[in-house]
């Protein structure tokens, strides 16, 4: 695996997050503070779009259409359409607390977010189509089904429940008692994941109403990513990254796991690439490493980005990675 | 370098928003952020206030010693990803905190350990009323408990007499800390930030004969019937490393729970140098504290905490003595 770092750029502060277009024209890079950068894949500035008050939130583009979605610790949300000027198409308060993350559904008919205990969902022209508040702490991670865009799971205290847009109780509901941090929703729509506070994982097969607990990481788990087929399920929770296998009808459960060495500091981002087994692993000891899993645990590439890398995004078609650092740099990596 | 944590606790009335309000006025100097709780008051619109919930993430099945504040990992978290960094962080709880996942938070999530440090539990009390709150409630015991810092605040409110009285009483259930008479929350600040409070041998610096107090103010204060007292102990001589470990080992599984902080400093036989440690519930954390230099070797061990069996805990550590 060769690597080729085709251009730099520099964000105002630590790269919270970086999310691609459908299309594939530019990622969006969110830094904590200042302004968010629009970028094409040759590293040139698309546009820059004015950061939120005290702070951003993750960014998220649209699934289908040049649309993206911002949000801040001002509580607001803006939605901003191809060719992207400064002044959002429409900008809405959701509350006072913080806003931390957004994600569209994967139709993009629905925008979802949490503020506090709420999980608000938005429909695309930015109107609140619902909220489900009966969580009993702040909402700490939520992720849409892929398979079933009207269900969404979200995670709250430990383990996570599962809502459907025009029901106000959820239709499942996993509680551990525990504490979780992170959400995923496997692609074929069978899997939630929770990363939890307590070095774990639990997987959650709502369908069977069956519940897995893996136990053994190092430290939280703070990077989840399922491969496009569902049947893998990376996890990082200390320097290790553990590959769970979530095919057959018991998923992970009795099966030993893949576990990749190479990082010296924790893992805290992760990405498989669309329809191949590539899965770039961002850690806080400043190393990019891009593995194989199905056939080595070893490491196929290492790039060191100088300080420690915060987030990871592959572009939709093309073998091009985009890395963010807590330095604030971006950089734009094509994979051979 | 980590960046220090000052602890607001205190009940509902008893002067926490105003003692915030003048740490945030005065011309300190000090970028500080503040989270406080959902139901905060601050006035304050130039320093960065974060409201937040008091959430307990029980990381061990419901365990009292495991539980951690979530809503400060994530926050915290949220802002040391900030290039402009704070100074320090102030949280303010609400008045039926508990300070133990708070504290636990700062020893238990490695993120936080890496990144802060408890710099003082500073507990503001309403000298009109902190009397029925003692007696009645469990949260104001441990508040006072737990703090290295005490405001006796309100004292205009009441007669000279009886602060003297409340005074003993909070010094008889904590030993450790210090007590500041108010009026207003008005106090110098290097009073409650820069108190350096989980650190022993910066305590008994300031005041060499906390021990003896302690001591003389359970004493004189027996009538109350105290269940939240202080418990010191002093030994000349060496400590035997691995019987010393293995009691408190021993003592913290079996009374983690009624213990809410300990404090020490050992000499430990071959050891060159003083360990300093210190612990909240069932976390202990030892760490060097230098050479001993010309100091007579000696061990000081504080216990703050629920029932503790004064002779026990004395019998215990004298069979750890090499």
């Amino acid at each position: 695996m060769e690597l080729q770092k085709i251009a730099n750029a520099r964000a105002h502060d630590h790269v919270l997050g970086l999310s691609g277009s459908s299309d594939g024209s530019m990622f969006a890079a969110t830094p904590s503070q200042g302004a968010i950068q629009l970028l094409r894949p040759d590293g040139s500035i698309a546009a820059e779009l004015p950061g939120h008050g005290m702070g951003n939130g993750i960014s998220a583009f649209h699934p289908l259409e040049p649309i993206l979605a911002t949000c801040g610790a001002d509580g607001k949300i803006r939605i901003y359409r191809e060719p992207f000027s400064v002044t959002p198409e429409w900008e809405l308060t959701i509350g006072k607390d913080w806003i931390e993350k957004l994600a569209w559904s994967t139709d993009g008919s629905h925008l979802a977010t949490a503020i506090g205990k709420r999980l608000v969902i938005l429909d695309a022209m930015g109107a609140v189509v619902q909220e489900f508040a009966s969580h009993r702490g702040s909402v700490c991670d939520f992720a849409w089904n892929p398979r079933q865009p009207e269900e969404i799971a979200s995670v709250c205290g430990g383990g996570a429940l599962m809502w459907r847009l025009g029901a106000d109780e959820p239709f499942a509901r996993f509680d551990w008692g525990g504490a979780s941090l992170l959400a995923s929703w496997s692609p074929d729509g069978r899997w939630v994941v929770t990363g939890d506070q307590t070095p774990s994982v639990h997987l959650y097969d709502h369908t069977r109403d069956y519940p897995l607990h893996i136990q053994g990481y190092e430290t939280k788990v703070k990077a989840l990513a399922f491969n496009s087929a569902s049947r893998k399920l990376a996890t990082g929770g200390g320097r290790l990254v553990t590959v769970w296998n979530c095919t057959g009808k018991t998923g992970p459960e009795g099966t030993m796991p893949k576990q990749l060495e190479g990082h010296t500091g924790d893992c805290v981002a992760l990405a498989y690439r669309r329809g191949s087994d590539w899965l770039a692993s961002g850690g806080a000891d400043g190393n990019l490493i891009f593995f194989e899993p199905e056939s080595s645990t070893r490491p196929r590439s290492v790039l060191a980005l100088g300080s420690a890398v915060a987030s990871v995004a592959w572009h939709p078609s093309e073998p091009l990675l985009a890395a963010g650092t807590d330095a604030g740099d971006i950089v734009l990596i094509r994979v051979q | 370098m980590r960046t220090p944590v000052t602890i607001l606790t205190g009940f509902l009335g008893a002067g926490k928003t105003t003692l915030l309000n003048r740490i945030l006025t005065e011309q300190h100097g000090l970028r500080i952020a503040v989270i406080e709780n959902e139901f905060g008051e601050i006035g304050i619109d130039h320093e960065l206030v974060v409201q937040s919930d008091e959430e307990i993430f029980e990381m061990n099945n419901g365990c009292i010693c495991c539980t951690v504040r979530g809503d400060l990992i994530r926050i915290l978290g949220r802002l040391m990803k900030r290039r402009d960094k704070f100074d320090r962080i102030l949280i303010e709880t609400t008045g039926l905190a508990d300070p133990g996942p708070v504290v636990q938070t700062f020893f238990m999530d490695d993120d936080m350990k890496e990144q802060f440090f408890v710099d003082a539990i500073v507990t503001v009390v309403d000298a009109m009323h902190i009397h029925l709150h003692l007696n009645d409630s469990e949260e104001a015991r441990e508040q006072v408990a737990f703090a290295d810092v005490i405001l006796l605040n309100k004292c205009d409110l009441v007669p000279g007499a009886d602060v003297d009285a409340l005074d003993r009483r909070l010094r008889g259930i904590n030993a450790l800390a210090k007590v500041y008479r108010t009026v207003n929350g008005d106090i110098a600040l290097d009073k409650v930030l820069h108190v350096g409070g989980f650190n022993l041998d910066h305590a008994m610096e300031l005041d060499p004969h906390f021990l003896e107090e302690a001591e003389h103010h359970e004493h004189h204060h027996h009538h109350h019937e105290e269940d939240v007292t202080s418990v010191g102990i002093e030994a000349n001589g060496d400590c035997d490393g691995r019987k010393l470990n293995a009691w408190l080992s021993e003592l913290v599984r079996t009374q983690g729970q009624d213990i809410f902080r300990m404090k020490g400093v050992f000499s430990i036989a071959g050891n060159p140098d003083r360990i300093i440690f210190q612990g909240v519930h069932m976390l202990i954390d030892g760490a060097n504290g230098g050479p001993w230099g010309d100091r007579p070797r000696e061990n000081k061990l504080v216990f703050i905490g629920r029932n503790l069996d004064r002779a026990a805990l004395t019998t215990g550590f004298r069979a750890c003595l090499a």
